[in-house]
Protein backbone atom coordinates (compact mmCIF):
# COMPACT_ATOMS: atom_id res chain seq x y z
CA UNK A 1 0.00 0.00 0.00
CA UNK A 2 1.01 3.56 -0.57
CA UNK A 3 2.01 5.31 2.62
CA UNK A 4 1.08 8.92 3.17
CA UNK A 5 4.68 9.80 2.59
CA UNK A 6 4.79 7.93 -0.73
CA UNK A 7 1.69 9.76 -1.85
CA UNK A 8 3.25 13.10 -1.01
CA UNK A 9 6.38 12.17 -2.97
CA UNK A 10 4.31 11.01 -5.93
CA UNK A 11 2.24 14.17 -5.89
CA UNK A 12 5.40 16.24 -5.78
CA UNK A 13 6.92 14.30 -8.66
CA UNK A 14 3.74 14.66 -10.72
CA UNK A 15 3.69 18.38 -10.07
CA UNK A 16 7.35 18.62 -11.00
CA UNK A 17 6.66 16.63 -14.19
CA UNK A 18 3.84 18.97 -15.13
CA UNK A 19 5.98 22.01 -14.46
CA UNK A 20 8.77 20.48 -16.56
CA UNK A 21 6.33 19.78 -19.41
CA UNK A 22 5.01 23.30 -19.14
CA UNK A 23 8.52 24.76 -19.25
CA UNK A 24 9.54 22.47 -22.11
CA UNK A 25 6.54 23.66 -24.10
CA UNK A 26 7.42 27.34 -23.70
CA UNK A 27 7.94 28.89 -27.15
CA UNK A 28 11.64 29.45 -27.80
CA UNK A 29 12.46 32.16 -30.28
CA UNK A 30 15.54 33.99 -31.47
CA UNK A 31 16.76 37.20 -29.84
CA UNK A 32 17.88 40.49 -31.40
CA UNK A 33 21.50 39.32 -31.06
CA UNK A 34 20.74 36.49 -33.54
CA UNK A 35 19.81 38.93 -36.32
CA UNK A 36 22.60 39.95 -38.71
CA UNK A 37 23.25 43.50 -39.89
CA UNK A 38 21.58 43.39 -43.28
CA UNK A 39 20.69 45.78 -46.09
CA UNK A 40 17.48 44.22 -47.47
CA UNK A 41 17.35 43.23 -51.15
CA UNK A 42 13.75 43.45 -52.35
CA UNK A 43 14.41 41.68 -55.67
CA UNK A 44 15.93 38.70 -53.86
CA UNK A 45 12.99 38.78 -51.45
CA UNK A 46 10.53 38.47 -54.33
CA UNK A 47 12.33 35.41 -55.70
CA UNK A 48 12.36 33.71 -52.30
CA UNK A 49 8.73 34.64 -51.68
CA UNK A 50 7.84 32.64 -54.80
CA UNK A 51 10.26 29.81 -53.99
CA UNK A 52 8.68 29.57 -50.53
CA UNK A 53 5.15 29.62 -51.92
CA UNK A 54 3.90 32.09 -49.31
CA UNK A 55 1.00 33.18 -51.52
CA UNK A 56 -0.31 29.62 -51.97
CA UNK A 57 -1.43 29.50 -48.35
CA UNK A 58 -1.86 33.23 -47.70
CA UNK A 59 -4.00 34.04 -50.74
CA UNK A 60 -7.07 36.25 -50.28
CA UNK A 61 -10.25 34.69 -48.95
CA UNK A 62 -13.29 34.59 -51.22
CA UNK A 63 -14.93 37.43 -49.24
CA UNK A 64 -12.18 39.86 -50.37
CA UNK A 65 -13.82 40.44 -53.73
CA UNK A 66 -12.21 43.74 -54.73
CA UNK A 67 -8.72 42.67 -53.72
CA UNK A 68 -6.08 41.77 -56.32
CA UNK A 69 -6.09 37.95 -56.08
CA UNK A 70 -2.29 37.89 -56.49
CA UNK A 71 -1.75 39.60 -53.15
CA UNK A 72 -1.10 37.56 -49.98
CA UNK A 73 -4.02 39.25 -48.24
CA UNK A 74 -4.88 36.11 -46.28
CA UNK A 75 -8.10 34.46 -45.24
CA UNK A 76 -8.39 31.63 -47.75
CA UNK A 77 -9.23 28.42 -45.88
CA UNK A 78 -6.43 25.85 -45.55
CA UNK A 79 -7.86 22.46 -44.58
CA UNK A 80 -5.51 20.20 -42.61
CA UNK A 81 -6.04 17.04 -40.54
CA UNK A 82 -5.85 19.22 -37.38
CA UNK A 83 -8.54 21.63 -38.55
CA UNK A 84 -9.10 24.59 -40.86
CA UNK A 85 -6.69 27.53 -40.81
CA UNK A 86 -7.15 30.96 -42.40
CA UNK A 87 -3.48 31.93 -42.90
CA UNK A 88 -3.32 35.66 -42.14
CA UNK A 89 -2.72 38.83 -44.12
CA UNK A 90 0.94 39.33 -45.12
CA UNK A 91 0.44 42.77 -46.68
CA UNK A 92 1.81 45.81 -44.79
CA UNK A 93 -1.55 46.93 -43.38
CA UNK A 94 -0.71 48.19 -39.86
CA UNK A 95 -3.96 47.03 -38.25
CA UNK A 96 -4.54 43.62 -39.89
CA UNK A 97 -1.26 42.81 -41.68
CA UNK A 98 2.46 42.89 -40.96
CA UNK A 99 2.75 46.70 -40.96
CA UNK A 100 3.90 46.98 -37.34
CA UNK A 101 5.93 43.75 -37.17
CA UNK A 102 9.61 44.06 -36.27
CA UNK A 103 12.25 42.05 -38.11
CA UNK A 104 12.58 39.85 -35.05
CA UNK A 105 8.81 39.21 -34.93
CA UNK A 106 8.91 38.12 -38.57
CA UNK A 107 11.98 35.90 -38.33
CA UNK A 108 10.63 34.23 -35.20
CA UNK A 109 7.31 33.45 -36.90
CA UNK A 110 8.83 32.21 -40.18
CA UNK A 111 11.85 30.34 -38.79
CA UNK A 112 10.86 29.30 -35.26
CA UNK A 113 7.07 29.14 -35.38
CA UNK A 114 6.65 31.67 -32.57
CA UNK A 115 4.11 34.49 -32.86
CA UNK A 116 4.88 38.05 -31.71
CA UNK A 117 2.64 37.40 -28.69
CA UNK A 118 4.84 34.41 -27.83
CA UNK A 119 2.52 31.54 -28.84
CA UNK A 120 3.63 28.44 -30.72
CA UNK A 121 2.41 28.36 -34.30
CA UNK A 122 1.05 25.13 -35.77
CA UNK A 123 3.45 23.52 -38.26
CA UNK A 124 0.78 23.55 -41.00
CA UNK A 125 2.85 26.71 -41.55
CA UNK A 126 6.09 25.10 -42.84
CA UNK A 127 8.51 27.01 -40.56
CA UNK A 128 10.07 23.59 -39.99
CA UNK A 129 11.65 23.97 -43.47
CA UNK A 130 12.04 27.74 -43.44
CA UNK A 131 14.13 27.26 -40.26
CA UNK A 132 16.99 26.13 -42.53
CA UNK A 133 16.93 29.35 -44.59
CA UNK A 134 19.49 32.12 -44.41
CA UNK A 135 18.12 34.79 -42.06
CA UNK A 136 19.11 37.43 -44.66
CA UNK A 137 16.78 35.79 -47.18
CA UNK A 138 13.91 35.85 -44.69
CA UNK A 139 14.54 39.55 -44.02
CA UNK A 140 14.50 40.11 -47.80
CA UNK A 141 11.06 38.45 -48.00
CA UNK A 142 9.87 40.84 -45.30
CA UNK A 143 11.27 43.78 -47.29
CA UNK A 144 9.49 42.55 -50.42
CA UNK A 145 6.18 42.14 -48.57
CA UNK A 146 6.55 45.74 -47.32
CA UNK A 147 6.44 46.97 -50.96
CA UNK A 148 2.98 45.47 -51.57
CA UNK A 149 -0.22 47.50 -51.25
CA UNK A 150 -1.71 47.34 -47.75
CA UNK A 151 -4.98 45.43 -47.66
CA UNK A 152 -7.48 45.55 -44.82
CA UNK A 153 -8.07 41.87 -44.09
CA UNK A 154 -8.63 40.99 -40.43
CA UNK A 155 -7.35 37.64 -39.17
CA UNK A 156 -9.82 34.83 -38.65
CA UNK A 157 -9.15 32.27 -35.90
CA UNK A 158 -8.30 28.75 -36.90
CA UNK A 159 -10.96 26.10 -36.36
CA UNK A 160 -8.82 23.73 -34.30
CA UNK A 161 -9.65 21.75 -31.16
CA UNK A 162 -8.33 23.09 -27.80
CA UNK A 163 -6.15 25.79 -29.43
CA UNK A 164 -4.31 26.82 -26.25
CA UNK A 165 -3.42 23.25 -25.31
CA UNK A 166 -2.57 22.33 -28.90
CA UNK A 167 -0.16 25.25 -29.14
CA UNK A 168 1.56 24.16 -25.91
CA UNK A 169 1.68 20.64 -27.33
CA UNK A 170 3.42 22.00 -30.41
CA UNK A 171 5.99 23.48 -28.05
CA UNK A 172 6.79 19.97 -26.82
CA UNK A 173 6.72 18.56 -30.33
CA UNK A 174 9.26 21.15 -31.48
CA UNK A 175 11.94 19.43 -29.37
CA UNK A 176 11.84 16.55 -31.86
CA UNK A 177 10.03 18.01 -34.85
CA UNK A 178 11.83 21.33 -35.36
CA UNK A 179 15.40 21.08 -36.63
CA UNK A 180 16.87 24.58 -36.77
CA UNK A 181 20.22 23.59 -38.34
CA UNK A 182 20.99 26.17 -41.04
CA UNK A 183 21.34 24.76 -44.55
CA UNK A 184 25.00 24.05 -45.41
CA UNK A 185 26.51 23.96 -48.90
CA UNK A 186 28.32 20.82 -50.05
CA UNK A 187 31.76 22.03 -51.17
CA UNK A 188 32.32 19.12 -53.60
CA UNK A 189 29.19 20.03 -55.59
CA UNK A 190 28.72 22.82 -58.13
CA UNK A 191 27.32 26.24 -57.22
CA UNK A 192 24.20 25.41 -59.21
CA UNK A 193 23.65 22.07 -57.39
CA UNK A 194 24.04 23.89 -54.08
CA UNK A 195 21.55 26.55 -55.13
CA UNK A 196 19.09 23.76 -56.00
CA UNK A 197 19.73 22.01 -52.69
CA UNK A 198 19.09 25.27 -50.81
CA UNK A 199 15.88 26.04 -52.69
CA UNK A 200 14.53 22.50 -52.22
CA UNK A 201 15.50 22.02 -48.56
CA UNK A 202 14.94 25.59 -47.32
CA UNK A 203 12.34 27.89 -48.86
CA UNK A 204 10.83 25.29 -51.25
CA UNK A 205 9.77 23.11 -48.27
CA UNK A 206 9.53 20.17 -50.68
CA UNK A 207 10.21 17.78 -47.79
CA UNK A 208 6.97 18.76 -46.04
CA UNK A 209 5.11 16.68 -48.62
CA UNK A 210 7.79 14.51 -50.25
CA UNK A 211 9.46 13.17 -47.07
CA UNK A 212 7.49 10.62 -45.03
CA UNK A 213 6.91 11.25 -41.31
CA UNK A 214 7.78 9.05 -38.34
CA UNK A 215 5.49 8.15 -35.42
CA UNK A 216 6.13 11.57 -33.87
CA UNK A 217 4.93 13.27 -37.08
CA UNK A 218 8.47 14.59 -37.54
CA UNK A 219 10.12 14.30 -40.98
CA UNK A 220 11.88 10.94 -41.30
CA UNK A 221 15.18 12.29 -42.62
CA UNK A 222 16.50 8.76 -43.23
CA UNK A 223 13.99 8.70 -46.10
CA UNK A 224 14.46 12.27 -47.29
CA UNK A 225 12.26 13.09 -50.31
CA UNK A 226 11.42 9.38 -50.78
CA UNK A 227 7.66 10.01 -50.97
CA UNK A 228 4.84 8.71 -48.80
CA UNK A 229 1.25 9.33 -47.73
CA UNK A 230 0.07 12.87 -48.44
CA UNK A 231 0.27 14.92 -45.23
CA UNK A 232 -3.22 16.28 -45.88
CA UNK A 233 -4.61 12.80 -46.40
CA UNK A 234 -5.18 12.92 -50.15
CA UNK A 235 -3.47 9.97 -51.82
CA UNK A 236 0.28 9.42 -52.06
CA UNK A 237 3.12 11.82 -52.78
CA UNK A 238 5.69 10.42 -55.25
CA UNK A 239 9.37 10.00 -54.47
CA UNK A 240 11.84 12.56 -55.81
CA UNK A 241 14.65 9.98 -55.68
CA UNK A 242 15.84 8.16 -58.76
CA UNK A 243 13.68 10.27 -61.10
CA UNK A 244 16.16 9.62 -63.93
CA UNK A 245 16.92 5.98 -63.02
CA UNK A 246 13.21 5.15 -62.90
CA UNK A 247 12.77 6.72 -66.34
CA UNK A 248 10.42 9.45 -65.14
CA UNK A 249 12.65 12.06 -66.80
CA UNK A 250 15.49 12.04 -69.33
CA UNK A 251 17.88 14.30 -67.46
CA UNK A 252 18.21 17.32 -65.15
CA UNK A 253 16.99 19.65 -67.92
CA UNK A 254 13.90 17.53 -68.43
CA UNK A 255 13.06 17.76 -64.69
CA UNK A 256 13.58 21.53 -64.85
CA UNK A 257 11.29 21.75 -67.87
CA UNK A 258 8.65 19.68 -66.04
CA UNK A 259 8.84 22.06 -63.06
CA UNK A 260 8.71 25.09 -65.33
CA UNK A 261 5.75 24.04 -67.46
CA UNK A 262 4.06 21.19 -65.58
CA UNK A 263 1.08 19.49 -67.15
CA UNK A 264 0.78 22.43 -69.54
CA UNK A 265 3.55 20.67 -71.42
CA UNK A 266 2.12 17.20 -71.02
CA UNK A 267 4.16 16.15 -67.96
CA UNK A 268 1.99 13.96 -65.73
CA UNK A 269 2.03 13.94 -61.90
CA UNK A 270 2.55 17.66 -61.46
CA UNK A 271 -0.89 18.92 -60.54
CA UNK A 272 -2.76 16.87 -57.94
CA UNK A 273 -2.40 17.13 -54.16
CA UNK A 274 -1.10 20.72 -54.18
CA UNK A 275 1.77 20.14 -56.64
CA UNK A 276 0.10 22.27 -59.34
CA UNK A 277 0.38 25.34 -57.13
CA UNK A 278 3.98 24.49 -56.20
CA UNK A 279 4.80 24.11 -59.89
CA UNK A 280 3.31 27.50 -60.77
CA UNK A 281 5.37 29.10 -57.98
CA UNK A 282 8.55 27.46 -59.27
CA UNK A 283 7.72 28.73 -62.77
CA UNK A 284 8.05 32.29 -61.41
CA UNK A 285 11.72 31.73 -60.48
CA UNK A 286 14.62 32.81 -62.69
CA UNK A 287 15.47 30.14 -65.28
CA UNK A 288 18.85 29.45 -63.61
CA UNK A 289 17.12 28.63 -60.31
CA UNK A 290 14.73 26.18 -61.99
CA UNK A 291 17.69 24.49 -63.69
CA UNK A 292 19.45 24.36 -60.32
CA UNK A 293 16.49 22.54 -58.76
CA UNK A 294 16.52 20.11 -61.71
CA UNK A 295 20.24 19.49 -61.25
CA UNK A 296 19.85 18.83 -57.53
CA UNK A 297 16.84 16.51 -57.93
CA UNK A 298 18.55 14.57 -60.75
CA UNK A 299 21.41 13.78 -58.34
CA UNK A 300 19.15 12.14 -55.71
CA UNK A 301 19.52 8.39 -56.10
CA UNK B 1 -26.56 -26.78 -34.34
CA UNK B 2 -27.72 -25.64 -37.73
CA UNK B 3 -29.93 -28.20 -39.49
CA UNK B 4 -29.11 -29.28 -43.03
CA UNK B 5 -32.04 -27.33 -44.46
CA UNK B 6 -31.11 -24.19 -42.56
CA UNK B 7 -27.56 -24.51 -43.79
CA UNK B 8 -28.80 -24.77 -47.38
CA UNK B 9 -30.92 -21.63 -46.99
CA UNK B 10 -28.09 -19.70 -45.43
CA UNK B 11 -25.72 -20.79 -48.20
CA UNK B 12 -28.21 -19.82 -50.89
CA UNK B 13 -28.74 -16.44 -49.26
CA UNK B 14 -25.01 -15.90 -48.97
CA UNK B 15 -24.54 -16.84 -52.62
CA UNK B 16 -27.30 -14.46 -53.68
CA UNK B 17 -25.83 -11.72 -51.55
CA UNK B 18 -22.40 -12.44 -52.91
CA UNK B 19 -23.70 -12.39 -56.48
CA UNK B 20 -25.39 -9.05 -55.82
CA UNK B 21 -22.22 -7.56 -54.41
CA UNK B 22 -20.11 -8.97 -57.21
CA UNK B 23 -22.36 -7.66 -59.95
CA UNK B 24 -22.57 -4.19 -58.38
CA UNK B 25 -18.84 -3.94 -57.92
CA UNK B 26 -18.18 -5.41 -61.37
CA UNK B 27 -20.12 -2.46 -62.79
CA UNK B 28 -18.22 -0.02 -60.67
CA UNK B 29 -14.97 -1.76 -61.49
CA UNK B 30 -15.52 -1.60 -65.22
CA UNK B 31 -16.49 2.08 -65.02
CA UNK B 32 -13.36 2.89 -63.05
CA UNK B 33 -11.19 0.83 -65.37
CA UNK B 34 -12.78 2.47 -68.40
CA UNK B 35 -12.11 6.00 -67.18
CA UNK B 36 -8.56 5.10 -66.25
CA UNK B 37 -8.04 3.61 -69.74
CA UNK B 38 -9.45 6.82 -71.24
CA UNK B 39 -6.93 8.79 -69.19
CA UNK B 40 -4.10 6.53 -70.29
CA UNK B 41 -5.14 7.22 -73.91
CA UNK B 42 -4.88 10.92 -73.05
CA UNK B 43 -1.39 10.26 -71.77
CA UNK B 44 -0.63 8.55 -75.09
CA UNK B 45 -1.80 11.66 -76.99
CA UNK B 46 0.63 13.67 -74.88
CA UNK B 47 3.45 11.27 -75.65
CA UNK B 48 3.00 12.03 -79.36
CA UNK B 49 2.19 15.74 -79.00
CA UNK B 50 4.83 16.93 -76.52
CA UNK B 51 7.97 16.10 -78.54
CA UNK B 52 6.41 18.07 -81.41
CA UNK B 53 5.63 21.01 -79.14
CA UNK B 54 9.18 20.94 -77.80
CA UNK B 55 10.57 20.83 -81.33
CA UNK B 56 12.24 17.46 -80.75
CA UNK B 57 10.19 15.83 -83.49
CA UNK B 58 8.65 17.18 -86.72
CA UNK B 59 4.93 17.89 -86.92
CA UNK B 60 3.29 14.54 -87.74
CA UNK B 61 -0.40 14.90 -88.51
CA UNK B 62 -0.90 11.17 -89.10
CA UNK B 63 0.57 10.15 -85.72
CA UNK B 64 -1.51 12.81 -83.96
CA UNK B 65 -4.68 11.72 -85.75
CA UNK B 66 -4.05 8.11 -84.74
CA UNK B 67 -3.51 9.03 -81.08
CA UNK B 68 -6.62 11.22 -81.01
CA UNK B 69 -8.70 8.48 -82.68
CA UNK B 70 -7.68 6.01 -79.95
CA UNK B 71 -8.41 8.60 -77.30
CA UNK B 72 -11.87 9.25 -78.76
CA UNK B 73 -12.63 5.55 -78.75
CA UNK B 74 -11.29 5.00 -75.23
CA UNK B 75 -13.24 7.96 -73.82
CA UNK B 76 -16.54 7.39 -75.65
CA UNK B 77 -18.57 6.40 -72.55
CA UNK B 78 -17.06 9.08 -70.24
CA UNK B 79 -20.34 10.55 -69.00
CA UNK B 80 -21.59 7.14 -67.80
CA UNK B 81 -18.56 6.22 -65.69
CA UNK B 82 -19.20 8.33 -62.61
CA UNK B 83 -21.96 6.43 -60.77
CA UNK B 84 -22.15 6.83 -57.00
CA UNK B 85 -20.74 3.32 -56.60
CA UNK B 86 -17.48 4.45 -58.24
CA UNK B 87 -16.61 6.96 -55.50
CA UNK B 88 -13.33 6.63 -53.62
CA UNK B 89 -13.42 4.16 -50.75
CA UNK B 90 -15.18 1.41 -52.73
CA UNK B 91 -13.85 -2.02 -53.64
CA UNK B 92 -11.93 -0.84 -56.71
CA UNK B 93 -9.22 1.71 -56.21
CA UNK B 94 -9.85 5.03 -57.87
CA UNK B 95 -7.83 8.23 -57.76
CA UNK B 96 -10.85 10.40 -58.43
CA UNK B 97 -11.62 12.74 -55.53
CA UNK B 98 -14.89 13.06 -53.65
CA UNK B 99 -15.18 16.53 -55.28
CA UNK B 100 -16.21 14.87 -58.58
CA UNK B 101 -19.51 14.13 -56.85
CA UNK B 102 -19.77 17.15 -54.55
CA UNK B 103 -18.91 19.72 -57.25
CA UNK B 104 -20.63 18.24 -60.28
CA UNK B 105 -20.84 21.58 -62.11
CA UNK B 106 -17.11 22.20 -61.62
CA UNK B 107 -16.25 18.73 -62.86
CA UNK B 108 -18.43 19.15 -65.95
CA UNK B 109 -16.86 22.55 -66.68
CA UNK B 110 -13.38 21.00 -66.41
CA UNK B 111 -14.48 18.28 -68.84
CA UNK B 112 -15.93 20.86 -71.24
CA UNK B 113 -12.70 22.92 -71.19
CA UNK B 114 -10.83 19.76 -72.06
CA UNK B 115 -13.27 18.84 -74.87
CA UNK B 116 -12.95 22.27 -76.44
CA UNK B 117 -9.14 22.28 -76.25
CA UNK B 118 -8.81 18.71 -77.55
CA UNK B 119 -11.05 19.47 -80.53
CA UNK B 120 -8.95 22.49 -81.42
CA UNK B 121 -5.66 20.59 -81.15
CA UNK B 122 -7.00 17.62 -83.13
CA UNK B 123 -8.22 19.96 -85.86
CA UNK B 124 -4.91 21.80 -86.23
CA UNK B 125 -3.69 21.24 -89.79
CA UNK B 126 -0.18 22.64 -89.48
CA UNK B 127 2.57 23.02 -86.93
CA UNK B 128 1.89 26.69 -86.12
CA UNK B 129 -1.80 26.24 -85.35
CA UNK B 130 -1.01 23.02 -83.45
CA UNK B 131 1.51 24.78 -81.24
CA UNK B 132 -0.86 27.67 -80.68
CA UNK B 133 -3.72 25.38 -79.65
CA UNK B 134 -1.70 23.02 -77.44
CA UNK B 135 -1.24 25.01 -74.19
CA UNK B 136 -5.01 25.12 -73.60
CA UNK B 137 -5.10 21.31 -73.78
CA UNK B 138 -2.31 20.91 -71.21
CA UNK B 139 -3.98 23.49 -69.00
CA UNK B 140 -7.23 21.53 -69.14
CA UNK B 141 -5.55 18.35 -67.86
CA UNK B 142 -3.94 20.36 -65.06
CA UNK B 143 -7.14 22.22 -64.25
CA UNK B 144 -9.11 19.02 -63.71
CA UNK B 145 -6.37 17.02 -61.98
CA UNK B 146 -5.72 19.80 -59.47
CA UNK B 147 -9.25 19.70 -58.17
CA UNK B 148 -10.56 16.25 -58.97
CA UNK B 149 -7.69 13.75 -58.83
CA UNK B 150 -5.73 12.44 -55.87
CA UNK B 151 -2.01 11.86 -56.39
CA UNK B 152 -1.17 8.21 -56.99
CA UNK B 153 2.39 8.39 -55.63
C1 LIG C 1 1.61 25.42 -46.42
C2 LIG C 1 0.96 26.65 -46.05
C3 LIG C 1 1.77 27.88 -45.70
C4 LIG C 1 2.82 28.44 -46.39
C5 LIG C 1 3.46 27.92 -47.66
C6 LIG C 1 3.17 29.63 -45.68
N1 LIG C 1 2.37 29.80 -44.60
FE1 LIG C 1 2.41 31.36 -43.29
N2 LIG C 1 1.00 30.45 -42.17
C7 LIG C 1 0.35 29.29 -42.49
C8 LIG C 1 -0.58 28.95 -41.43
C9 LIG C 1 -1.49 27.73 -41.40
C10 LIG C 1 -0.46 29.95 -40.46
C11 LIG C 1 -1.21 30.04 -39.13
C12 LIG C 1 -0.47 29.20 -38.10
C13 LIG C 1 -1.13 29.19 -36.75
O1 LIG C 1 -2.22 29.73 -36.60
O2 LIG C 1 -0.53 28.59 -35.83
C14 LIG C 1 0.53 30.89 -40.96
C15 LIG C 1 0.93 32.03 -40.28
C16 LIG C 1 1.85 32.92 -40.76
C17 LIG C 1 2.22 34.15 -40.09
C18 LIG C 1 1.55 34.71 -38.87
C19 LIG C 1 2.10 34.28 -37.61
C20 LIG C 1 1.35 34.96 -36.47
O3 LIG C 1 1.90 34.96 -35.39
O4 LIG C 1 0.25 35.47 -36.67
C21 LIG C 1 3.17 34.76 -40.87
C22 LIG C 1 3.87 36.08 -40.58
C23 LIG C 1 3.40 33.92 -41.99
N3 LIG C 1 2.59 32.82 -41.91
C24 LIG C 1 4.28 34.22 -43.00
C25 LIG C 1 4.55 33.37 -44.07
C26 LIG C 1 5.58 33.63 -45.04
C27 LIG C 1 6.46 34.86 -45.09
C28 LIG C 1 5.56 32.57 -45.89
C29 LIG C 1 6.51 32.30 -47.05
C30 LIG C 1 7.91 32.41 -46.71
C31 LIG C 1 4.52 31.66 -45.45
N4 LIG C 1 3.93 32.20 -44.34
C32 LIG C 1 4.20 30.48 -46.07
C33 LIG C 1 0.53 28.53 -43.61
C34 LIG C 1 1.51 28.74 -44.57
C1 LIG D 1 1.80 20.39 -50.94
C2 LIG D 1 2.61 19.22 -51.05
C3 LIG D 1 3.82 19.29 -51.97
C4 LIG D 1 4.90 20.15 -51.91
C5 LIG D 1 5.15 21.26 -50.91
C6 LIG D 1 5.77 19.77 -52.99
N1 LIG D 1 5.25 18.72 -53.69
FE1 LIG D 1 6.01 17.89 -55.40
N2 LIG D 1 4.41 16.69 -55.54
C7 LIG D 1 3.37 16.63 -54.64
C8 LIG D 1 2.37 15.70 -55.12
C9 LIG D 1 1.08 15.34 -54.42
C10 LIG D 1 2.84 15.20 -56.36
C11 LIG D 1 2.10 14.26 -57.32
C12 LIG D 1 1.14 15.10 -58.16
C13 LIG D 1 0.27 14.34 -59.12
O1 LIG D 1 0.25 13.10 -59.10
O2 LIG D 1 -0.43 15.00 -59.93
C14 LIG D 1 4.14 15.84 -56.58
C15 LIG D 1 4.95 15.59 -57.70
C16 LIG D 1 6.19 16.13 -57.89
C17 LIG D 1 7.08 15.82 -58.99
C18 LIG D 1 6.81 14.80 -60.10
C19 LIG D 1 7.33 13.44 -59.68
C20 LIG D 1 7.29 12.43 -60.79
O3 LIG D 1 7.36 11.22 -60.48
O4 LIG D 1 7.19 12.82 -61.95
C21 LIG D 1 8.22 16.57 -58.85
C22 LIG D 1 9.45 16.57 -59.75
C23 LIG D 1 8.03 17.36 -57.65
N3 LIG D 1 6.80 17.07 -57.09
C24 LIG D 1 8.97 18.26 -57.16
C25 LIG D 1 8.74 19.07 -56.05
C26 LIG D 1 9.67 20.10 -55.62
C27 LIG D 1 11.01 20.41 -56.28
C28 LIG D 1 9.11 20.69 -54.54
C29 LIG D 1 9.64 21.84 -53.71
C30 LIG D 1 9.99 23.04 -54.44
C31 LIG D 1 7.83 20.04 -54.29
N4 LIG D 1 7.64 19.07 -55.23
C32 LIG D 1 6.97 20.41 -53.26
C33 LIG D 1 3.23 17.35 -53.47
C34 LIG D 1 4.06 18.39 -53.10
C1 LIG E 1 -12.53 16.46 -66.32
C2 LIG E 1 -11.44 15.98 -65.55
C3 LIG E 1 -10.16 15.47 -66.21
C4 LIG E 1 -9.54 15.95 -67.34
C5 LIG E 1 -9.95 17.10 -68.25
C6 LIG E 1 -8.34 15.15 -67.52
N1 LIG E 1 -8.25 14.23 -66.51
FE1 LIG E 1 -6.80 12.81 -66.32
N2 LIG E 1 -7.73 12.08 -64.65
C7 LIG E 1 -8.91 12.56 -64.12
C8 LIG E 1 -9.32 11.75 -63.00
C9 LIG E 1 -10.55 11.96 -62.13
C10 LIG E 1 -8.34 10.72 -62.89
C11 LIG E 1 -8.37 9.55 -61.90
C12 LIG E 1 -9.30 8.47 -62.48
C13 LIG E 1 -9.51 7.28 -61.57
O1 LIG E 1 -8.53 6.77 -60.97
O2 LIG E 1 -10.66 6.85 -61.44
C14 LIG E 1 -7.36 10.97 -63.94
C15 LIG E 1 -6.23 10.18 -64.17
C16 LIG E 1 -5.28 10.42 -65.16
C17 LIG E 1 -4.11 9.61 -65.38
C18 LIG E 1 -3.69 8.39 -64.58
C19 LIG E 1 -4.35 7.17 -65.19
C20 LIG E 1 -4.00 5.89 -64.46
O3 LIG E 1 -4.90 5.25 -63.89
O4 LIG E 1 -2.82 5.55 -64.43
C21 LIG E 1 -3.44 10.14 -66.47
C22 LIG E 1 -2.15 9.64 -67.12
C23 LIG E 1 -4.20 11.28 -66.92
N3 LIG E 1 -5.33 11.44 -66.09
C24 LIG E 1 -3.87 12.07 -68.00
C25 LIG E 1 -4.63 13.13 -68.47
C26 LIG E 1 -4.25 13.99 -69.58
C27 LIG E 1 -2.96 13.87 -70.36
C28 LIG E 1 -5.25 14.90 -69.72
C29 LIG E 1 -5.37 16.04 -70.72
C30 LIG E 1 -5.13 15.73 -72.10
C31 LIG E 1 -6.27 14.61 -68.71
N4 LIG E 1 -5.85 13.54 -67.97
C32 LIG E 1 -7.43 15.33 -68.55
C33 LIG E 1 -9.61 13.66 -64.54
C34 LIG E 1 -9.34 14.39 -65.69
Amino acid sequence: MLSKRNITVLALLTALGLVALWLLSVPRGLTLADLPQHQPDVANGEILYHAAGCWSCHKPGTDLKDVDPNLPAGGFPLKTPVGTFYPPNLTPDPATGLGTWSDLDFVNAVQRGVSPAGANLIPAFPYTSYAHMRVEDVLDIKAYLATLPAIDSPARSAEIPFPALLRRGVGLWKWIGLDTTPWEPDPVQSASWNRGSYLVNGPGHCAECHTPRNVFMALDTSQALAGGPHPEGEGRVPSLRGLIERGRYKDAKDIASALQFGEMLGYDKLSSGGMGQVQRNIAKLPEADIQAIGEYLASLK
Amino acid sequence: MLGFRALKTVTAAALLLGAGVVSASADATSSIQARQACMKANGAVMAVAVPIVKGEKPFDKAALDAAFAKEKEACAGWADWWGDDTKPGGATETWAKEEVWTDKAGFEAAGAAYGKAATAVAAAADEASFKAAFPALGASCQGCHEKFRRPKG
